[in-house]
């Protein structure tokens, strides 16, 4: 699968390494870690542990990344990626007791380790993280393919029955429908660059449209939300409706041949939540329904199943994941108290100041504690 | 609460925001302490003035030496120190001692007022929003370099000043609201006496969404984006724990002309006067709150009521009035910051001898503010104001004002009685007070075992 970070940082490194060429040198800084072709950081040391910044300086004619590794069993310190040749680079980490070695990744050949350093005694400093592979994330990925293969089948079932309903004229039944079929829509968060240009049209806004709510091109479960919800009737919401119906069909049709782009696994389990801080939270997206309570808890369902994906590769790397469900569980809580019998859900703008602020707390803190998890589920080479 | 993989502090700097060569640092002043280099009697006449000051504020007699104890480069070397300030080099002012550090200091160039309604569960984790608190004032004011995260997380730090924290001195002042005291966290027995929402006078038109708080912070420094650095850094520390409600910034102007008092949005001279705060006595008889206090419980001791007061001015309106109305609406000149009986700014006015105010009109907000009485002496408060400017209104006019803080001993005998003395004074028609609160800013954190709220929370 396409690497899309590394790929964009290859074309970036040519750019610099031009731009250098024609400036020139500059003396060397002290604390010099000099890595090339022919070697990785040789010769140097440290003193002892503590914060400490080393001025990586690229001695080899390409670019490259160069990491601060633990020899044992490759664990990244730290990294200092897209290292143009001639260029240097700071990299800080708080050294602890441990053994230490660079590792250079340079493009054009095969990843060479310099020599050790060991820190004796007993102090901690910066954890190594093992790196994760792009080869780790496939697993993930085909399970998080298959789980959003299953909610479009669910999807499908439930955009035709919505469709129906409008059809019918039942508009009562249609806002109930709508509400369970765009549920089922958001739990599949993490899918969202994948649906691609789906997305817009199925739950797309009209934000960036000419004559906003009232655009022509406005499709999707938020146009047909407000539709059912500002007192249009079923003929003119039975073409949005249909139009849903198939955009949905269609991406379920498409969605075998899809791939998930490894990159984005790790990014989407804060993602979904930052778009339902900035979008539902705030009420924006509210276009009648008073729903976006409900999306939000749809979302941290999302959220919580990437996780599961990803357990196995971030229990032994992420010390934050238990406070990661401590408030996504408080999140959870506190947005399903506002749910009431009848399944309807209160809208924000409904909400006392207190309980609104609740719950943009456990969110906001949710996401806090969420955010490592792209840094360490980026596919590195190794 | 937050659990970082990273070490939540950063390292300080060997030598934090190190001032240019040659420039005094006042700043190690404490309290009473003797002024450096008093030999020019003029210098010493323009440190007071320049420094402790107010026209629409409870104005006293400047009596008792200069009142500069503050944090801010000495003014005598006005021009370094606006060069210093501007390139975010004012030396940091230190956070541990027995008050907050922010109090006693003249306003900064920048400040804003942040108010946050607590979401912490349960006392613990209270306790641990302020032991955050702490912590990240701790590092923000010393300055110094973020921690390394390694392949671990985003960075630690927003960045905004550059790869090293400048500590550009900053202060940060908390308080706690009323509404702290309710029955969340088991604190209603230490409600402090005189807290509480803060009153509605008669020409208030207060925005419930811009009144009150749990938590207050104050933060101030030489620049704008040193204060948006911190707000950025406290909030990232302590998003479960609080959140913010009401938000203003505010200003404080240069000297016009310079060597004068800072002037607010209707263009008068803002503080000419207040109680000094070099002198230790006057403090403790106005601003802290005393060990043993009657009625107060024992945590106060060493804290102050924070008063907060957002108040929009009608630039326009004030505009539209001719120079005497607008001087005896205030009791001074314009131009000078004179009082009308006087010409010197630094002058007491004597209410005495103009009894039916042929010269400062009986209404005139100096002298209902502070009429300079033995009577009315233990009303003055610590005045800090600053300018607000955020925008336009409905009609196109300019949405600027005040934010008038003040510190005081107790909220009753003080800030309330001055705004009662200035019910219906003819300068109402000009402005508009729509937000702020009553908080009472902590007592001070002693050192790096101490945090923000210990006796209290304990």
């Amino acid at each position: 699968m396409p690497n899309v970070r590394r790929a964009a940082l290859t074309a970036a490194l040519a750019v610099s390494a031009g731009v250098l060429a024609a400036c020139g040198g500059s003396a060397p800084p002290a604390d010099l870690v000099s890595v090339s072709n022919g070697g990785c950081g040789v010769g140097w040391h440290l003193a002892g542990p503590g914060w400490h910044t080393f001025q990586i300086y690229n001695g080899a004619a390409e670019g490259g990344e160069v990491d601060l590794i633990d020899p044992a069993n490759g664990a990244i310190y730290a990294e200092v990626n897209g290292l143009g040749p001639g260029t240097t680079s700071p990299m800080s980490l708080d050294v602890g007791s441990g053994s230490y070695a660079f590792r250079c990744l340079f493009d054009d050949y095969d990843p060479m380790t310099g020599p050790t350093v060991v820190v004796a005694g007993h102090t901690r400093g910066t954890p190594a993280i093992l790196p994760i592979t792009s080869n780790d994330l496939i697993a993930p990925a085909s399970e998080y393919h298959a789980y959003v293969a299953t909610g479009l089948n669910t999807l499908v079932s439930q955009a035709g029955a919505l469709a129906a309903d409008v059809r019918g004229g039942n508009l009562a039944g249609a806002k109930s429908a709508w509400l369970t079929a765009h549920l089922t829509y958001e739990r599949l968060g993490a899918a969202y660059d994948s649906f691609g240009n789906f997305d817009d049209e199925i739950d797309g806004r009209p934000d960036g449209l000419v004559g906003g709510v009232n655009s022509p091109q406005w499709t999707g479960f938020y146009r047909l939300e407000y539709g059912l919800w500002h007192g249009q009737g079923a003929h003119e919401l039975t073409s949005v409706a249909d139009t849903l119906d198939h955009d949905i069909r269609a991406l379920r049709t498409s969605w075998p041949s899809t791939e998930i782009n490894l990159l984005d696994i790790g990014l989407r389990t804060h993602e979904i939540l930052e778009n339902a801080l900035e979008f539902q939270l705030t009420g924006h997206d509210d276009y009648g329904s008073g729903s976006t309570l409900a999306t939000t808890e749809a979302n941290v369902q999302g959220t919580l199943e990437l996780l599961a994906i990803l357990h196995p590769l971030l229990a032994e790397r992420y010390s934050g994941l238990p406070a990661v469900y401590t408030w996504l569980d408080r999140l959870q809580m506190l947005l399903n108290q506002n749910k009431r019998p009848n399944g309807q859900w209160l809208a924000v703008s409904g909400l006392s100041q207190s309980s609104r602020q609740e719950i943009d707390a456990a969110c906001s803190q949710a996401l806090q504690e969420l955010a490592p998890i792209a840094a360490i589920t980026e596919p590195r080479l190794t | 609460m937050p659990t970082d993989p990273v070490p939540e502090e950063g390292v300080p700097a060997e030598e934090p925001g190190t001032a240019e060569p040659g420039t005094a640092d006042p700043g190690a002043l404490e309290p009473g302490a003797a002024e450096p280099g008093t030999a020019d009697p003029r210098r010493r006449a323009f440190l007071r003035g320049a420094l402790s000051a107010g026209v629409t504020g409870v104005v006293v007699g400047a009596a008792g030496g200069y009142a500069y104890r503050a944090t801010r480069p000495a003014p005598a070397s006005g021009q370094a120190a606006q060069e210093n300030a501007e390139a975010g080099l004012l030396p940091p002012v230190p956070f541990h001692g027995k008050y907050q550090a922010g109090i006693l200091p003249q306003p900064q160039r920048q400040t804003a007022v942040i108010s946050f309604n607590a979401t912490a569960d349960g006392r613990g984790e209270l306790t641990d929003l302020f032991q955050t608190i702490t912590a990240r004032a701790r590092f923000l004011t010393a300055g110094g370099t973020p921690p390394p995260v390694g392949i671990g997380g985003p960075p630690s730090d927003s960045g905004v000043l550059g790869p090293t924290v400048v500590p550009d001195g900053l202060t940060v002042t908390v308080g706690v609201g009323s509404t702290l005291f309710d029955d969340r966290y088991g604190l209603a027995s230490r409600l402090p006496a005189r807290l509480t929402p803060m009153l509605p006078f008669p020409n208030d038109d207060l925005d419930p969404a811009q009144c009150g708080g749990d938590l207050v912070i104050q933060l101030s420094a030489g620049n704008a984006d040193t204060v948006m650095h911190a707000l950025r850094d406290i909030a990232r520390h302590t998003r479960g724990g609080m959140q913010a409600s009401w938000r203003i910034d505010g200003f404080a102007s240069p000297p016009r002309p310079s060597g004068t008092v800072p002037r607010n949005m209707l263009g008068f001279m803002d503080g000419i006067s207040n109680p000094d705060t070099s002198d230790a006595a006057q403090m403790d008889s106005l601003v802290w709150i005393a060990p043993n206090t009657a009625g107060e419980p024992a945590w106060t001791a060493g804290g102050s009521y924070f008063v907060v007061r957002l108040i929009r001015m009608l630039v326009e309106f004030w505009d539209r009035v001719d120079i005497t109305e607008q001087e005896n609406m205030i009791g001074r000149r314009r131009a000078t910051g004179y009082p009308l009986d006087s010409d010197s700014i630094y002058a007491v006015p004597n209410f005495a001898l103009d009894p039916t105010g042929d010269v400062i009109p009986l209404t005139a907000h100096i002298r209902l503010a502070n009429p300079r009485t033995p009577q009315t002496a233990d009303s003055r408060i610590l005045r800090r104001a600053y300018n607000y400017d955020r925008g336009i209104d409905q009609v196109g006019d300019l949405d600027t004002g005040l934010v008038f803080t003040c510190f005081q001993q107790d909220v009753k005998r003080q800030f309330e009685a001055v705004q009662t003395r200035l019910i219906g004074e003819p300068l109402v028609d000009y402005i508009s007070p729509f937000g702020g609160g009553y908080f009472l800013a902590l007592p001070g954190v002693l050192d790096r075992t101490d945090y923000l709220g210990r006796a209290l929370l304990a």
